[in-house]
């Protein structure tokens, strides 16, 4: 029974596996500013454009490393508009002062409108331009989740939301990108790649700007399923508890077969739990082409 | 008079802009607007319906599993799902009522309690809790000018200025900013509870149309039990005692106007029990009087109406007929949010409303709920339906919840127990997309009051439509006039210092805002005796 066909997408994607393999890959070389002996906390600027703060509140659901230790000894939160105490036009002297002084990791979470700019206004300004003027001066910009990385869902609706690399090319910036995608990206991902950048060390990307550590395998590779779909074995009922608890997703719609990440290994929510041990088909939130271009989710891929 | 704008006002979801303007230090006309649409119900025409609990979950990454329980639901009836089974019914309980206690949890403690405290006296503590320590050295770093760079305190500062309704006695700002440190991860492990048997959060798996993805197995159920006692444990012992210890340090805010809006109050109902009743009860209120206790017959009065958004005008109405239509360039137009109306008027929904509902349905069980007899007993004392009273409403109803989690879980053991290896946990006869259909999904969110309306033509989704607590509650004036709950509560806000209005932030704050949800773009098309109501 063969199920899957190889796309362009796939292709390409092999290709660049390809390189990795003899060396060759991209990679994002981090910084020494902040080494332990130095007494200066890198400031972070999180900017939300048309999010969910559903990544927000992914790095908010971790419980190792410690929030509070995040919060008062590793960085410095200089703006992030869910949590901040400031608001209004202290809010934004405060996002002012920082860009200013420049040196900071920008965060953005959620797509930026492409059709139009007036889709997204905060502070008066078009979450384009204040993207912009943001991404002028910082250190490094990660873009959390799938739609700060690729425009994920809002790329199929008539804003045309788009993701950070798209204005960077856009308005010519040259900043270095590290994306971390995912429906909401992972918490130990984002804090995988900020603590490595932190500690100078040289973090390997895939073609889409993924660290390879993470987005290195797909799902498929390491899934529980994996032994049962070797066997031709796929789930057709979710009442019956052979086929619930180990049969492969693909007939309802599992996308882990093409999918980037490391879900199977690292679990989510301090390791309880992911979606193809819940029986759940990978939606492929990690991808590029996600949402549209791999709708349906829970139908059989043609 | 003086002319203030607050943009963004942060700490909520999403991103909102108020103007007020202020006359005599009060309030005497405000505009709320929604400043960010992403068109969402929109993209999902043509797509197969049950895509819709996958995408209409990511509509919110703070109330997840709302939206992703309410669309199952429309699109259940909307595929012809004949019952939904019982251990379905109580495993998405137990996903969405853990969001719940994570959502109220951090809407009080990371969200508004910050508006209560003036951090500055932080700088006399003189304990030895470590992290307390840490923040009075970067609150006193940052309070010098210029402050040593890097070393901010940031997200706590910098902020308005203190007024005279902030706590300053030195120790018990110290425990309540202990408290907000605790609570991070106290939110974080009832997350963790909701993706036991979810597969993750935010934006759980779990929930699909027809049912669950997964039975919990003892070891899972568990480790749900276990949190739950611990994060229950936070709620009843440190959460509700700080909001009621707030509202008696602030009694005379309690008792004040500050945010007292139309008092018009909504709820769908939420949490299905066993008996086809729900935990909070079905209800509407107006001017006083319970106008309507059964959700299904709310249904034909909601209307929504786009004199003040930015959508094609003439296209608003009954929701059936409503447009979808951008028009960024609309006069007089100043926001992305609708208008929604019941029976023409404006209803506060949230926590508030669904306790104003109980408390009085006297029918219902829930009205003898001691956490409910317990906001009788605050409104009985003098607590005037504003911004403490809302505080308080979401704190009790959090109690509620923690109870009824317990017995579901009894409700699922026995279930087990009798069915073992045969629970059923989807409608697999209805899994495939019908050639045409209707469905409507009714619930309670954390923030209030939640319906999903889809319509099926040809297999794929021909209209989807979301109407939305925040909606409800931030929508503009309309073409009456007649202003939304957010800026009726606003109206006669005192605002001594123009320079430094905090109470603003504290009307907006008490509902709970979430504008990612509220900007939606569509309703439904067709009859409205039409809609099945779950």
């Amino acid at each position: 029974m063969k199920l899957f066909t190889i796309t362009r997408r796939q292709f390409i994607k092999m290709v660049s596996g390809g390189l990795a393999a003899l060396g060759l890959t991209p990679k994002v070389k981090g910084t020494e500013l902040f080494s332990s002996t130095s007494l200066k906390k890198p400031a972070v600027v999180w900017l939300e454009a048309q999010d969910c703060a559903g990544c927000t509140e992914s790095v908010l659901s971790c419980l190792e490393p410690d929030l509070k230790t995040f919060l008062l000894d590793t960085a410095a939160i200089r703006y992030h508009e869910t949590i901040m105490k400031a608001e209004g036009s202290i809010a934004e002297s405060a996002l002012d002062e920082a860009v200013n002084e420049g040196g900071y990791i920008l965060v953005v979470e959620g797509s930026i409108p492409a059709a139009d700019a007036r889709f997204c206004r905060v502070s008066g300004k078009s979450s384009e331009e204040t993207f912009v003027k943001a991404a002028g001066n910082a250190l490094v910009i990660i873009a959390i989740g799938a739609c700060a990385s690729y425009g994920g869902i809002p790329r199929a609706g008539v804003t045309g939301g788009q993701g950070v690399s798209y204005f960077l090319d856009k308005h010519g910036i040259n900043k270095t990108l590290i994306n971390l995608p995912g429906c909401p990206c992972h918490p130990l991902w984002f804090f995988d790649t900020v603590t490595a950048f932190l500690n100078g060390e040289i973090i390997r990307i895939d073609a889409y700007k993924r660290p390879l550590k993470h987005f290195g395998q797909t799902i498929h590779d390491n899934c529980p399923r994996r032994p049962r779909y070797n066997a031709n074995k796929f789930l057709s009922d979710w009442n019956n508890p052979g086929e619930r608890e180990s049969f492969c997703l693909a007939l309802k719609g599992c996308k882990g077969y093409t999918t980037h990440g490391d879900c199977p290994l690292i679990k989510w929510n301090d390791g309880v739990n992911y979606c193809t041990a819940n029986g759940a088909p990978c939606s492929g939130c990690t991808e590029p082409p996600f949402y549209d271009e791999l709708s349906p989710l829970y139908a059989r891929e043609e | 008079m003086g002319k203030i704008t607050i943009d963004p006002l942060t700490r909520i979801e999403g991103h909102l802009k108020v103007e007020v303007n202020v006359e005599s230090g009060r309030v005497t006309e405000a505009n709320v607007s929604g400043t960010m649409a992403r068109g969402i119900e929109n993209l999902l025409k043509g797509k197969d319906p049950r895509d819709a609990v996958y995408v209409t979950e990511r509509i919110c990454g703070v109330c997840f599993a709302a939206h992703g329980w309410t669309a199952s639901l429309a699109v259940e009836k909307a595929q012809g799902t004949a019952a939904l089974p019982d251990a379905a019914r109580i495993l998405r309980n137990l996903i969405a009522s853990a969001c719940w206690l994570h959502d109220h949890v951090l809407h009080f403690y990371h969200l508004s309690a910050l508006d209560y405290l003036d951090l500055s006296v932080l700088t006399q503590y003189t304990g030895l809790d470590p992290f307390i320590i840490k923040i009075r050295d970067l609150v006193k770093n940052e309070l010098n000018n210029p402050p040593v760079e890097g070393e901010y305190a940031g997200p706590l500062l910098p902020s308005y200025s203190a007024d005279e309704y902030c706590i300053r006695d030195v120790e018990l700002v110290a425990g309540l900013v202990q408290h907000y440190l605790d609570a991070l991860s106290i939110q974080a492990k009832a997350k963790k509870m909701s993706a036991i048997f979810g597969g993750k959060q935010p934006h759980q798996s779990g929930i699909i149309a027809g049912g669950v993805t997964q039975v919990p197995d003892p070891t899972q159920i568990y480790v749900y039990r276990s949190l739950l006692d611990e994060v229950a444990s936070f709620i009843n012992n440190v959460y509700v005692k700080d909001v009621i210890f707030l509202a008696q340090a602030l009694w005379p805010l309690a008792k004040s106007n500050l945010g007292v809006g139309h008092q018009n109050f909504l709820s769908y109902g939420g949490f299905p029990e066993a008996d086809g009743s729900y935990l909070y009860p079905e209800g509407a209120i107006i001017n006083e009087a319970l106008v309507e206790n059964n959700r299904s017959n709310m249904v034909p009065y909601i209307n929504e109406d786009i004199t003040n958004a930015w959508y094609v005008s003439g296209t608003g109405g009954h929701p059936s007929e409503s447009s979808q239509d951008f028009d960024l360039d609309k006069p007089g137009a100043h926001t992305f949010v609708k208008a929604p109306r019941f029976q023409g008027q404006p209803m506060e929904v949230g926590p508030m409303a669904r306790m104003m509902v109980a408390a009085r349905r006297e029918d219902h069980p829930a009205f003898m709920n001691p956490s409910v007899q317990q906001f009788i007993s605050l409104i009985g004392q003098g607590m005037r339906p504003g911004v403490i009273a809302r505080h308080a409403a979401r704190a009790l109803e959090t109690q509620m919840l923690c109870k009824a989690m317990e017995r579901w879980l009894q409700e699922f053991d026995s279930l087990a127990a009798r069915f073992r290896n045969k629970v059923v946990i989807h409608d697999t006869a209805h899994w495939d997309p019908p050639y045409s259909g209707i469905g409507v999904g009714m619930t309670e969110a954390p923030r209030g009051a939640l319906g999903h309306w889809i319509r099926i033509v040809d297999h794929t989704i021909g209209n989807y439509s979301c109407v939305v607590p925040t909606t409800w509650n931030s929508s503009p004036a309309d073409d009456a006039g007649i202003k939304g709950p957010f800026e009726q509560a606003l109206l006669n806000t005192p605002v001594p210092d123009e320079n430094n209005p905090v109470n603003i932030g504290r009307v907006i704050r008490s509902f709970d805002p979430c504008l990612a949800c509220a900007v939606h773009l569509y309703t439904p098309k067709g009859e409205t005796s039409e809609w099945i109501v779950p």
